[in-house]
């Protein structure tokens, strides 16, 4: 799996590209602490790209929402794909990890 | 005598790339099972891909070897199956009992999951062998 981030206007979008499990999970953990270290702490994860997440993957989504919140901002989803969308619904983590259909529209009302 | 339509295994250290090469397995599988439906291949690895990652995050070994990973996966006419086993693995720790973790935890969510992705789980103890038999009703066939 492959990180990558962009600081826009309102929020730091990062993208993870690739399957993601237990294996890309602490990474990506990683990664986005690294990006609210560094000041952005409004994200949005765009999940285009990523075709498939385990609870591992999960996991490190609410780790990152939890970082995100305590450092006074917030984490949204976009571009869920149809796997994803199906471990968020089964685990009833789709009412916590607000989704949006495109990584412009995540924080647009805020 | 059972029909296999379509089958892959793999044996290896329970180590992360075992994962990346089980995920890579499914993937070439249902190129050669096209008639599985999009809902059943999705719903399939991602069970087996929980129960290994299981394996390989959790299971601890019986003496001086390394736990080794096995997934061995058929199709069959209107079935899906996947054998998942941890060899030289001692017996699993607690209860294997779904945990129901509240909306913060950042862990837990695994064997629930695997519950609500295929039809029956089972589980078998032999040999210091734990094996994890998941089973999903195919829509196709």
């Amino acid at each position: 799996m492959e990180f990558s981030y962009e600081v826009k206007d309102s929020y730091a979008e990062v993208k993870a590209d690739g399957r993601l499990n237990m294996v890309s999970a602490p990474k990506l953990r990683e990664f986005v602490t690294d990006v609210i270290a560094g000041g952005s702490n409004r994200i949005v994860v765009n999940l285009e790209d990523t075709a498939f997440m385990d609870s591992s993957g999960l996991g490190a989504l609410i780790g990152c929402l939890k970082a995100a919140r305590q450092a006074g901002g917030d984490l949204r989803i976009a571009a869920v794909q149809p796997q994803v969308k199906m471990v968020l619904q089964l685990t009833s983590m789709d009412k916590v990890l607000t989704s949006y259909g495109s990584a412009e529209e995540a924080f647009s009302n805020d | 005598m059972t029909d296999v339509l379509a089958s892959r295994s793999f044996r290896g250290p329970a180590a992360d790339e075992a994962i990346e090469s089980v995920h890579n397995d499914l993937d070439s599988l249902w190129l050669d099972v096209p008639f599985v439906g999009d809902m059943d291949q999705m719903t399939f690895t991602t069970a087996v891909i929980e129960s290994a990652s299981n394996i390989v995050q959790h299971a601890e070994p019986v003496g001086q070897d390394p736990v080794e990973l096995g997934v061995d996966i058929e199709v069959q006419p209107a079935l899906l199956q996947a054998r998942v086993s941890a060899y030289n693995a001692q017996p699993p720790f607690g209860p294997m009992i779904p945990g129901s973790p509240d909306e913060e935890s950042e862990s837990g969510r695994g064997l629930a999951l695997i519950e609500a992705l295929v039809t029956t789980v089972t589980f078998q103890r032999q040999d210091a062998t734990n094996t994890w038999v998941l089973t999903r009703t195919s829509q196709h066939g």
